[in-house]
């Protein structure tokens, strides 16, 4: 089984494309404590700064269940592969580790200069930046434009980059151009214009600076990572392309390719860059990138490691965490430990063994709202009011795993506490995480049903979820909660996958129940936790986001209005307010607001970058 | 002879044409995951699904995409004008670095015929001699004893008895250490993960000593029982009477006339199983002890829903079963005087 934590659990949409007003307050980087609003145990929480007197080199050993999905920066998109990209690669703005709500300036001098109309946008790159060898040339601006334009070619297959860059002048042509064409060569994209070596321009089609904005956190992805056209263009004429097996990187570290030797150091002039540090599914070896000057280019990364052996395909993740927490092996990649390895790192661990990052986003059970028996609002309290929501966090691991939900807008997002905060709202329905059986059976009489219990045909529900642990322990409890207020459940069990893209994401096949469900999205905005899951835009006939079918005017309304306000402090009030109409109508269940239990042995001083909830690698060293 | 072989071998070709049909059918033509989608990623749109489908080709007729298929994987050579990289063009991973699913499979080859090669040497070291001393020593203390515990080993389930050794004898996660009496420690096997670490022929020899004897355990144990029953038929024959009572030793006849004759079908045993585990079989154990062989990479492909990789370990698999049938059937022949090459 191929663990892996993916940037989204949901497809959402051209929403995000849409995403007008994108916040991007926040307080500054560095500090090695937590976001004031956490609810992790001190004991477990992140450590995001390196310790003052961290020491440099030695290799570290990291033990993955799974494989990154792409070496290809442009292709790039699991959790696990950006721990290897923040690494190896510098994008226009990176995230450091104490960075969630807003990226730093990496590959960029600065943060992008935004015209008053917010119609161009321009990045200056800083100077020094190399590429590894075989390269070996120093980057400039239009490095950048062919790594953007090379996405919209097929053979790349980058997922996301269309839902942030439309708004570009001649995106939309060049992507055209390039579905018409699958091994031409990137089509040019006219808005990315490059005056001079060192200047990136953007033109955008709307006025707005919240658009701007938005681009501006998506060049934080590893698409904006540079690639040099002249190496590349070669790889990406065949279909799919291979620059991932011969990628040139700019970080602190590299894959080791034929050019260097496990020291990062150049033994072979007459290289090609074939990647030799990677094998799929086996390893990947990081070595030093001999082009990196950290310090004389604006790096923020101390990179104190000489090298990253990550070891691949420990599936048996309870073994792999003994041998870490035992000290036979140093960090755990991609994996959480396993329930009872969790219980034993927390209690029989040393300080520090165990780390709590939290993610981003929510899991939530939806109610399709449009059908009955959940057209009927009291019914949907009834449900909520009877789930016990701290039995269905104990499925993934109890209260090691995340706090119990009491609504959408997720710990460190704009907008928490004025949605009520960890309490949540003012609900008696959401009130009781052990759930209220009484106050459930008053909600079912109000919906008719005097016993206090469903009863009849239309109590017959269809739920469909995973057919493996954990979500399908979730889905059994919440199954018999059901029962308990007298509903009889179909449940169908099926791959995580299908359960998305056969049943609940498809409206005419979309069950009752979803019980597996969840929103991770990639930056720390209320907007990509809120408009795709309830805002009835997002109903699509496939690629649905929108489970349970929410539609509600005074809802829409408030999303409309909330996704036009560019000020911070106004737009997390605006979606404050969208989670309280949201919550009212008692659409799903939220549950928890999850962490990502990591682990690393006593020899190891961990960092954690919060924005991936994983170990920065170029933050960590060895004690 | 050479008649048979190549009659055979005709036959074998014309199996492996016919795998191919069906894992195609299998994979493109029943309803499976959609590749296009899963090269577009998770949140891709419609129109990235429709122009990756297009220049993949997955929206030619299926009878084209087949011949191209069937073009690449058998194709002798390597043809740029038509697309193919011949011979055993399966096409390209979906995942895995965009990688040639050729590649990938003879990438892993090598630790999956290590991991078989030395199972099978220790199942028939093991095997061989209990299923012989069982069948001529019956129902003594040695014959039960060997039996029961072989249906012990065949009652436990490979992964279980994976997990369980790694927690007994790993050096790393193991349990049994400074073990009393006189404190000796037992968990002295390279443990999980070991076989990546390994760089000689020596050392990853010693990581395989644990999976070696779990992937041997159960197989031994059925080869045991097997030849057993097999030698205790035999010796009753009339033939083995004519041999004793011309005065032929009992070592002689044992071996000459019974062990010969009753290993035959152990030898058609012995080849489906070999052809099986080198298809991905060795899955549980390759996972246990995560061994980047074939049955790993199988697990991978299926978790991403890899199909063209997928596809490609079937037909592969499919290959060492019908090469190792053919084996089997010409050495049968070989050792049974009653089968003929006809």
């Amino acid at each position: 089984m191929r663990l892996k934590w993916v940037r989204l659990l949901v497809p959402v949409g051209a929403l995000l494309a849409l995403a007008l007003g994108l916040s991007s307050c926040g307080d500054d980087n560095g500090g090695g404590e937590s976001p004031a609003t956490t609810s992790v145990p001190k004991e477990f929480a992140p450590v995001t700064a390196a310790p003052d007197d961290a020491k440099t080199g030695g290799e570290l050993k990291v033990l993955s269940a799974g494989d990154i999905d792409y070496m290809d920066p442009g292709g790039a998109y699991y959790t696990f592969t950006y721990q290897v990209t923040e690494a190896a690669h510098r994008t226009l703005l990176g995230w450091a580790p104490a960075d969630v709500e807003k990226p730093t300036p990496d590959l960029a001098e600065a943060e992008p200069e935004i015209s008053d109309d917010g119609r161009t946008m321009e990045f200056t790159i800083r100077d020094g930046v190399r590429f590894s060898p075989p390269v070996d040339r120093e980057v400039t601006a239009a490095d950048v434009k062919y790594a953007i334009e090379r996405a919209n070619l097929s053979g790349v297959a980058n997922p996301y980059g269309q839902l942030y860059f439309s708004d570009i002048v001649g995106y939309d042509a060049a992507r055209k151009a390039a579905a018409d064409n699958p091994t031409g060569g990137a089509p040019v994209i006219s808005g990315i214009t490059t005056p001079d070596d060192k200047t990136l321009r953007i033109e955008l089609n709307k006025p707005k600076v919240a658009i701007a904005q938005v681009i501006a956190q998506a060049l934080s992805l590893p698409i904006s990572a540079p690639v040099p056209e002249e190496y590349a263009k070669e790889f990406d004429a065949k279909n799919p392309s291979t620059y991932g097996q011969y990628v040139a990187f700019t970080g602190p570290y590299m894959v080791q390719n034929d050019c260097v030797d496990e020291s990062g150091k150049v033994v072979n002039e007459d290289c090609s860059g074939e990647l030799t540090g990677y094998t799929p599914g086996k390893e990947i070896k990081l070595v030093r990138n001999p082009n990196w000057d950290g310090e004389a280019t604006g790096d923020f990364r101390p990179a104190y490691l000489d090298s990253i052996d990550i070891q691949e395909g420990f599936t048996d993740t309870a073994s792999a965490s003994r041998k870490i927490l035992n000290g036979e092996d140093q960090v755990a990649g991609d994996f959480p430990p396993p329930k009872a390895v969790l219980q034993e790192a927390a209690q029989e661990g040393e300080p520090g063994q165990l780390q709590l990052p939290e993610l981003p986003g929510y899991r939530h059970i939806s109610m399709r709202t449009d059908k009955p028996p959940f057209d009927d609002i009291n019914v949907r309290k009834a449900v909520i009011a009877n789930s016990d929501r701290e039995a269905l966090r104990d499925t993934r691991g109890g209260p090691l795993i995340g706090s119990v939900a009491t609504h959408y807008i997720s710990p460190g997002f704009p907008g928490f506490e004025e949605a009520g905060g960890y309490e949540g709202p003012n609900l008696d329905f959401i009130a009781d995480p052990n759930g209220d059986p009484e106050l459930a059976a008053e909600y079912m009489k109000k919906a008719g049903f005097k016993s206090g219990k469903c009863e009849g045909s239309e109590c017959e529900v269809s739920m469909v979820g995973d057919n493996i642990p954990p979500g399908k322990d979730t889905a059994e409890v919440f199954k018999s909660q059901l029962e308990d207020l007298g509903f009889k459940v179909d449940f169908r069990p099926v791959d995580h996958a299908i359960m998305y893209t056969k049943f609940c994401s498809v409206p005419a096949q979309e069950p009752d129940i979803c019980p597996n469900v969840g929103v991770a999205p990639d930056f720390r905005d209320s907007q990509v936790l809120l408009a795709p899951s309830f805002s009835a835009e997002s109903i699509n006939p496939q690629n649905n986001t929108n489970w349970p079918m929410l539609d509600v005017p005074e809802v829409n309304k408030a999303i409309e209005k909330a996704r036009l306000i560019g000020d911070p402090e106004e737009r997390a009030k605006a979606w404050a307010e969208v989670d309280r109409l949201v919550s009212a109508q008692a659409p799903a269940v939220p549950w928890v607001w999850e962490y990502f239990p990591i682990i690393q042995s006593t020899d190891v001083a961990g960092v954690v970058n919060l924005y991936n909830a994983s170990w920065d690698l170029a933050f960590t060293s060895l004690k | 002879m050479l008649r048979y072989i190549i009659r055979r071998t005709l036959w074998s070709v014309a199996m492996l044409v016919l795998c191919s049909a069906v894992v195609f059918a299998i994979f493109y033509i029943l309803p499976t995951a959609d590749p296009a989608k899963l090269r577009a990623g998770r949140a891709a749109d419609p129109e990235k699904i429709e122009t990756i489908r297009k220049s993949l080709g997955l929206d030619d007729p299926k009878y084209q995409q087949f011949l191209r298929y069937i073009g690449g994987v058998f194709t002798p050579y390597k043809n740029e004008a038509k697309g193919v990289d011949g011979p055993l063009d399966f096409g390209t991973s979906i995942f895995q670095n965009n990688k040639p699913v050729r590649e990938i499979i003879l990438d892993r080859l090598p630790a999956t015929v290590f991991l078989v090669t030395g199972a099978v040497v220790i199942w028939l070291a093991i095997a061989i001699p209990v299923g012989i001393i069982s069948a001529v020593k019956r129902r003594s203390l040695l014959d039960r004893t060997t039996m029961i515990t072989s249906l012990a080993f065949i009652s436990a389930p490979v992964f279980w008895l994976g997990l369980v050794a790694l927690y007994l004898f790993a050096n790393d996660v193991g349990k049994l250490n400074d073990v009393p009496p006189f404190g000796i420690d037992l968990a002295i096997f390279p443990g999980i993960g070991s076989y990546n670490d390994a760089e000689t022929f020596g050392s990853r020899a010693e990581s395989l000593i644990l999976p070696w004897l779990v992937l041997a355990a159960a197989t031994a144990a059925i080869y045991a029982r097997y030849l057993r029953s097999q030698l205790i038929d035999v010796m009753s024959e009339d033939y083995i009477r004519t041999a004793r009572a011309k005065g032929l030793s009992e070592q002689r006849v044992i071996w000459r006339h019974g062990v010969r004759s009753a290993i035959t079908p152990i030898i058609t045993l012995l080849g489906l199983d070999i052809g099986v585990l080198l298809a991905g079989n060795a899955i549980l154990t390759e996972s246990v002890f995560n061994i980047p062989g074939i049955g790993k990479e199988t697990v991978t492909a299926i978790g991403d829903s890899d199909l063209p990789l997928i596809q490609g370990i079937v037909l592969f698999g499919a290959f060492f079963i019908v090469i190792f049938n053919l084996i089997v059937d010409i050495l049968y022949a070989y050792l049974d005087p009653r089968v003929r090459y006809q």
